[in-house]
């Protein structure tokens, strides 16, 4: 890697993918440039990591670069693609040889069944029918899709959609693949078979790749050379390893060696710089939520879902859920947020009490700003302007009060949607991956709040796949495997005990 | 969700051969407005309808279509009174033999249009309707499309909504609020689905959805020479049948009494087309047999 690493440095101009010189962009409206004499090339046929936090304008920069989708705003410096300056390139090759593939799966897809899909892009093209058989045949197969080329879209998993929308980009056969948060809604497993794919495209088509992340651990691999995108410019990360470490999300206890940068950033936002795990013992005596053998399928004719489940939950302790898609995790979230009942079986909870987060959090969004959002439930739940005032400093919007909820990023969305939760005062907080798709600063936000609430005697039950996060955030996990618990056992014992299901 | 695959009659033909075939007999049902016609396509629409689906599951679908036949044939004569046959007399209102007639005839036509629908679903699918129109109207046939895909998933997103409002109100919340708190759930998706809607038209627009090319379709069927001798087959037939149709149509007359019913050789030609899927289809099932 070091070598081609070198190689990526000493590209000449010729063969450079991306070539950006003096770009100054400023949003209509903002006071300052979110790229300010932002210079940065790319080697054709390299693997290029675009690493920097939220806002940093990671998403801004590869849009710059596919005109389609360019933002609006005011606009300096030469921008060259594939050796060709960006103006000059006309429609049919800027749609065909600039991909971009965006982070949510749902929204991307366009067409109802696979093949569609795939054919989409070449219909917008108006490639003959014989070239598009061809084509669509060759990419179903690099993929492997054969199996599921007939299959409607939407009984596919994320890891699907998000291969499909990887495929149906590269069927227009691009020399230049840029990718913004591809990974950040799939779990670990499907996440890594995109990768492989990616890496595949990369390296048998030779087409040069472009992945904007704030999460690059498990790209680092694949990746040919890294550049980070801060204070509006780009500078290439000679040194790849850093990047491949899992940050820390809680201070530890006592006061042995954490980045004290961090234990600044928690103590500004409110929580507790001693607020460590809590030890494990005074394990309250009744559960918070208590399943017994549980059955429970989604239709008469339908496969059981959960089989013969038994699992319980006890306040003050943060318990995550882990297993594959489709094990059932979600299932069993709604069964004890009672949104569903088990078909046999008993489900017992300790108070009325409670709170449901789903994947996605503008499912709990109503109103026209920050602040009423989290109004909306105050005559209902019993708080005022004082608890909400005191709720946007905790989750960092204080000064966002006045935006949409839906024009924040999604890391700060999932946290307001969380405060809006918490603002109800539940006993039981059901969360479905919370982390998902969140920046550093989102997860140690959530990773606080979530303890600060257990602290308080809540019961926090989270499914997720982001192993991460269960294991510095959370004190038991259970396994969910094949409609049954495979195990539960505490955090720190789950993780030695595992082989293969690791961070 | 996952479905067998089906195999039945025309089901290696282009979609435009069950399409053709299909037009040319709801035609001939729905304009066949006499006794034997009818009874011959509901026979044959019958038919089709137990080998592709079984008689139980037919029957349970039609199960309230059945009572329907009844009513029509019951309420025509009540508010049609002509005819020289009379039955009884209901109040003022003479009942007549040959308005029940009229209404059993049309519940049956009524009964066998409905059977050859259910045909046509199994004989053509939906994909198969989008090619035949994607050809003619391309971006028609992708807005179907993008429709029946959003459709899933506005009541998947629908139900995470009404969950979210239904687990924290629980016991907080008054009969009257959870009429609101539906309006409220359709404004969540609304303002939910504008959000992703932008993001699925800039996917839209990095595919290249605005370059002004002239929009080509992917063809997932090939018209092969053995489609065109079959359309042919198909519209030879069917003017055949229709001819024969026209014939025994305007030969029979309901009002003022019903003409008599004799045996004729155009039937049997009816009865041909009629049962040509059913035909089909138990060949293509012997195939393994």
């Amino acid at each position: 890697m070091r070598g081609e690493q070198a190689g990526c440095v000493a590209g000449t101009a010729h063969d450079l993918a991306i070539d950006v010189r003096g770009l100054v962009f400023t949003y209509p409206g903002a006071a300052s440039p979110v790229l300010d004499h932002l210079s940065w090339s790319v080697p054709a046929g390299s693997f290029a990591l675009l690493v920097g936090g939220t806002g940093s304008g990671k998403s801004t920069l590869l849009s710059l670069l596919k005109p389609e989708i360019s933002p609006a705003g005011e606009r300096l410096g030469e921008l060259r693609a594939l050796g060709e300056p960006l103006s000059g390139l006309s429609r049919e090759d800027s749609a065909a040889k600039i991909g971009y593939v965006f982070q949510n799966p749902d929204n991307q897809l366009v067409c109802d069944s696979v093949w569609h899909e795939m054919a989409f892009g070449l219909e917008n093209l108006g490639t003959p029918p014989g070239e598009m058989r061809r084509l669509v045949a060759e990419t179903s197969y690099f993929f492997g899709m054969e199996d599921w080329f007939r299959a409607e879209v939407d009984t596919l998993s994320g890891g699907r959609k998000q291969l499909l929308a990887l495929a149906s980009t590269l069927v227009m056969q691009p020399r230049l693949l840029l990718l913004d948060e591809p990974t950040a809604q799939l779990d670990p497993i499907a996440e890594r078979t995109f990768l492989h794919a990616l890496f595949r495209v990369n390296r048998e088509l030779g087409c040069t790749v472009v992945v904007a992340t704030h999460r690059p651990q498990a790209m680092v691999p694949y990746a040919t050379c890294a550049y980070e995108l801060s204070g509006g410019r780009v500078e290439e990360v000679r040194d790849l390893e850093p990047l491949t470490r899992w940050p820390r999300l809680l201070p530890p206890f006592g006061d042995g060696g954490d980045p004290a940068a961090d234990r600044g950033r928690l103590e500004a936002e409110g929580a507790p710089a001693d607020s460590g795990r809590p030890e494990a013992a005074a394990a309250a005596p009744e559960p918070a939520v208590r399943l017994s053998r549980a059955w429970f399928r989604y239709g008469r004719h339908a496969d059981w879902v959960l089989r013969n489940l038994d699992f319980e939950a006890r306040p003050g302790r943060i318990h995550a859920l882990v297993g594959g898609n489709g094990s059932g995790k979600s299932t069993l979230l709604s069964l004890m947020a009672g949104v569903t009942r088990p078909i046999r079986g008993s489900l017992v909870r300790a108070s009325d009490e409670r709170a449901l987060l789903p994947q996605d959090p503008r499912s709990v969004f109503a109103e026209e700003t920050v602040a009423d959002e989290l109004m909306e439930w105050s005559g209902m739940a019993g708080y005022g302007r004082r608890e909400v005032d005191a709720w946007l400093g905790r989750v960092g919007l204080s000064g966002l009060a006045h935006l949409h909820p839906h024009d924040l990023s999604g890391g700060q969305q999932q946290l307001l949607a969380l405060a809006k939760l918490l603002l109800t005062r539940p006993r039981l907080l059901l969360l479905d991956e919370p982390s998902k798709g969140l920046d550093l600063a989102a997860r140690r936000t959530l990773a606080a709040l979530l303890r600060e609430e257990a602290d308080r005697g809540v019961c926090i039950v989270a499914a997720t796949h982001d192993l991460d996060f269960v294991s510095q955030a959370t004190d038991d996990v259970s396994m969910v495997f094949d409609g049954e618990i495979a195990c539960t056992s505490p955090c720190d014992e789950f993780f030695t005990g595992n082989v293969y299901y690791r961070p | 969700m996952s479905r067998e695959p089906r195999h039945t009659a025309f089901s290696t033909a282009h979609p435009a051969v069950p399409g053709a075939y299909l037009v040319v007999t709801l035609a001939l049902t729905m304009f066949g407005m006499q006794p034997v016609l009818v009874a011959i396509s509901a026979a044959g629409g019958l038919a089709f309808g137990c080998c592709v689906e079984g008689p139980a599951a037919l029957a349970s679908a039609l199960r309230w279509q059945l009572p329907f036949l009844l009513i029509v044939a019951v309420l025509n004569p009540l508010f049609s009174a002509a005819g020289a046959t009379e039955l009884f007399r209901l109040g003022l209102r003479a009942v007549y033999l040959e308005s029940v007639c009229y209404g059993l005839v049309m519940g049956g036509l009524l009964i066998a249009s409905v059977l050859w629908f259910r045909a046509g679903a199994a004989l053509v699918s939906r994909e198969g309707v989008l090619s035949l129109m994607g050809n003619a109207l391309p971006v028609i046939a992708l807005m179907i499309s993008m429709v029946m895909r959003l459709i899933p998933r506005f009541v998947r997103q629908g139900r995470a909504v009404i969950a979210v409002q239904d687990v924290v109100g629980r016991g907080r919340v008054s009969r009257l609020d959870a009429v609101r708190g539906r309006l409220r759930a359709s404004s969540v998706l609304m303002g939910w689905a504008m959000e992703d809607s932008l993001e699925t038209a800039d996917a839209m627009r990095a595919r290249g959805w605005d370059v002004p090319a002239r929009r080509t379709v992917y063809a997932r069927h090939r018209f092969t020479a053995s489609d065109a001798v079959a359309l042919a087959a198909i519209a030879c037939g069917g003017a055949v049948a229709a001819v024969l149709a026209w014939l025994a149509v305007s030969q029979y007359r309901f009002f003022p009494t019903m003409s008599a019913l004799r045996p004729w050789w155009g039937y049997a030609v009816h009865a041909c087309w009629m049962l040509v899927p059913t035909v089909l289809h138990v060949v293509e099932e012997r195939r393994f047999a």
